[in-house]
């Protein structure tokens, strides 16, 4: 941590869909940026520098869209970073607003991930070929569809965990007005039903592809003490990569990921996760990955993650550890924005904002994104409390 | 300039491996996905007029005209939502001679890029004039719009602007 400290003043978002036919990609960005400067009670003048996140440049086929949205978000003179980690990037890109805050280089940054997926073809551009080798996966459930079934292997889980996690976030989604997916009428029955995409992962496990942008105003500590609304502090910030194909690489729990985590705990001074953080909102674009990330977050032992979505911890309703109450990924997923989104939701939650989807008492969150082949991580620790 | 060929998925390379006359492996690499632009209200506005015959800009924060227009002033940043019509004729700004022009450019004989400013606004526009030589280009000339008869809401309705006559 620097010197300085560093809060969530304002949270903006745009409503997520599969095509936000209504707005250009400035528009979009605009939207959420807009409601981020309002909720922060500040103008486009007030903002020190910007920090723009977004996922592949090929999902909307416009190079380095940061060059051309600058002056869309007010930067005309000022600052403008391009963050770019991958699917972790809306994490990374408020990491990165963060540090300039912390080492008092700004006082007052605007950060926005977004992801305009409609404007190509998410899945096609997720499956690039490669010379000389047989295509053999398409799209990223693909790809992560054999570290699952791993998974159920080694834990002996029962196989319809999945399908709890999928229904749970669904249900949460409809509390949140922003949530791409609202699933009023949907069963239990009707996910496990559902047609198998990648076995053992089924279409209604499977994250939506979703047009959106999620924004955030981060402020000094002078900043955050002129506030008239609650802020979220942060409290700990920790990113780590690694290559995704290594020999005895850990594919369902990687190193960085579990490095990741130990790092955060430590600057928090956290010694049991599951008793001192209140809620997660977890990266779980297929639904397997909320008892896989548990385990790697040191929520719960290896290979019994799936307990706590069995018994119903992970629940808005009734659970003592609520994960993703916004509805997750699964949900909504813009790529650029889906950290960001996780981020920002931890804050809504410090804050008190989070209006139905609000858990009691949250005096501590974590926001936790990943990207590529599940090895970039960065993840955030806000609390009501200053560092 | 010209409209995209659009519409094909991502191809394997696998089949078209061979082995070169030193015994290299080589192979093809296509990367190709289907895009798509959504433009919001204002560039919306600007394309619709295309298709009508007509140039639109929109008016900025301190009173200017800027077109082709977008929806946010450049300079504030604050949303800008009244349209304007500008042109048709215009003065030429700057120009650039494209001798060998390339596959998706408006056309395979040579040609001058102009940056436009359309009579009205007090910015330019790209777009391509059509005269025979480099000679026949000046800063200051003006310059009028030759209309596609079809016309679907894009930049290429107009085909090319030309010098107005006398």
């Amino acid at each position: 941590m620097g010197k300085e400290r560093c809060a969530v003043i304002g949270i903006g978002q745009t409503k997520y869909a599969s095509t936000r036919g209504d707005v250009s990609m400035a528009g979009l960005v605009r939207e959420a940026a807009y409601r981020a400067l309002e909720d922060a009670e500040m103008t486009w003048q007030d903002i020190d520098a910007v920090v723009l996140g977004k996922a592949p440049d090929f999902f909307e086929g416009v190079m380095m869209p940061e060059l051309f949205l600058a002056d869309a978000l007010g930067c005309a003179g000022k600052p403008m970073l391009r963050v770019h980690t991958a699917g972790s990037v809306g994490g990374s890109t408020a990491l990165v607003a963060t540090t300039l805050v912390q080492a008092g280089i700004h006082d007052r940054v605007l950060l926005v991930g977004f992801e305009k997926q409609s404007e190509s073809n998410a899945m096609w551009a997720l499956s690039l070929p490669q010379p000389f080798s047989v295509s053999i996966n398409a799209g990223a459930g693909g790809y992560f569809s054999p570290i699952i079934r791993q998974y159920m292997e080694v834990s002996q889980a029962p196989e319809l965990i999945g399908c709890l996690v999928a229904f749970k976030d669904r249900q949460h989604a409809l509390k949140n007005p922003y949530a791409h997916l609202h699933q009023k009428d949907l069963t239990f029955e009707q996910v496990v039903d559902s047609p198998m995409l990648w076995e053992p992962i089924r279409y209604s496990e499977t994250c939506p592809s979703s047009d959106g942008a999620c924004a955030m105003v981060l402020g000094n500590e002078a900043t955050a003490d002129a506030a008239d609304k609650p802020v979220a502090w942060v409290q700990a910030t920790a990113m780590r990569s690694e290559a995704n194909n290594f020999p005895g690489r850990n594919d369902v729990s990687p190193l960085a990921s579990r490095q990741c985590a130990q790092d955060l705990y430590r600057q928090a001074g956290i010694q049991n996760p599951r008793a001192e953080i209140d809620m997660l909102e977890m990266y779980v674009p297929f639904s397997w990955y909320e008892p896989m990330w548990l385990e790697s977050l040191g929520f719960a032992e290896d290979g019994q993650g799936w307990r706590l979505v069995e018994d119903g911890s992970t629940q808005l309703d009734g659970g003592d550890l609520p994960v993703n109450c916004s509805g997750g990924v699964l949900s909504s997923n813009p790529i650029g924005a889906s950290g960001t989104i996780r981020f920002a939701e931890a804050a809504l939650q410090v804050r008190g904002l989070a209006e139905e989807r609000q858990v009691d008492g949250v005096r501590r969150a974590l926001g936790h994104a990943y990207g590529g082949g599940a090895q970039y991580f960065a993840m955030w620790i806000v609390g009501s409390e200053k560092p | 300039m010209s409209a995209n060929a659009t519409g094909s998925e991502a191809s394997s390379a696998g089949e078209s491996a061979s082995t070169t006359a030193d015994g290299r492996l080589r192979a093809d690499l296509v990367l190709e996905y289907p895009f798509n632009r959504t433009t919001g209200e204002i560039i919306g506005a600007f394309l619709t007029g295309l298709r009508e015959g007509v140039i639109y800009g929109v008016r900025t924060s301190d009173g200017s005209i800027m077109a082709p227009p977008t929806d946010y002033d450049p300079n504030t940043a604050e949303p800008l939502t009244e349209l304007v019509e500008v042109g048709p004729a215009g003065e030429v700004k700057s120009w650039t001679w494209c001798a060998e022009p390339r596959r998706q450019q408006p056309w395979n004989h040579p040609f001058a890029w102009a940056l436009i400013r359309l009579d009205g606004a007090h910015t330019h526009m790209l777009h391509a004039v059509r005269v025979a030589s480099p000679a026949e280009m000046r800063i200051g000339m003006r310059v009028e719009p030759k209309w596609n008869a079809e016309r679907q809401g894009h930049i290429c309705d107009i085909a090319y602007f030309e010098p107005v006559a006398g």
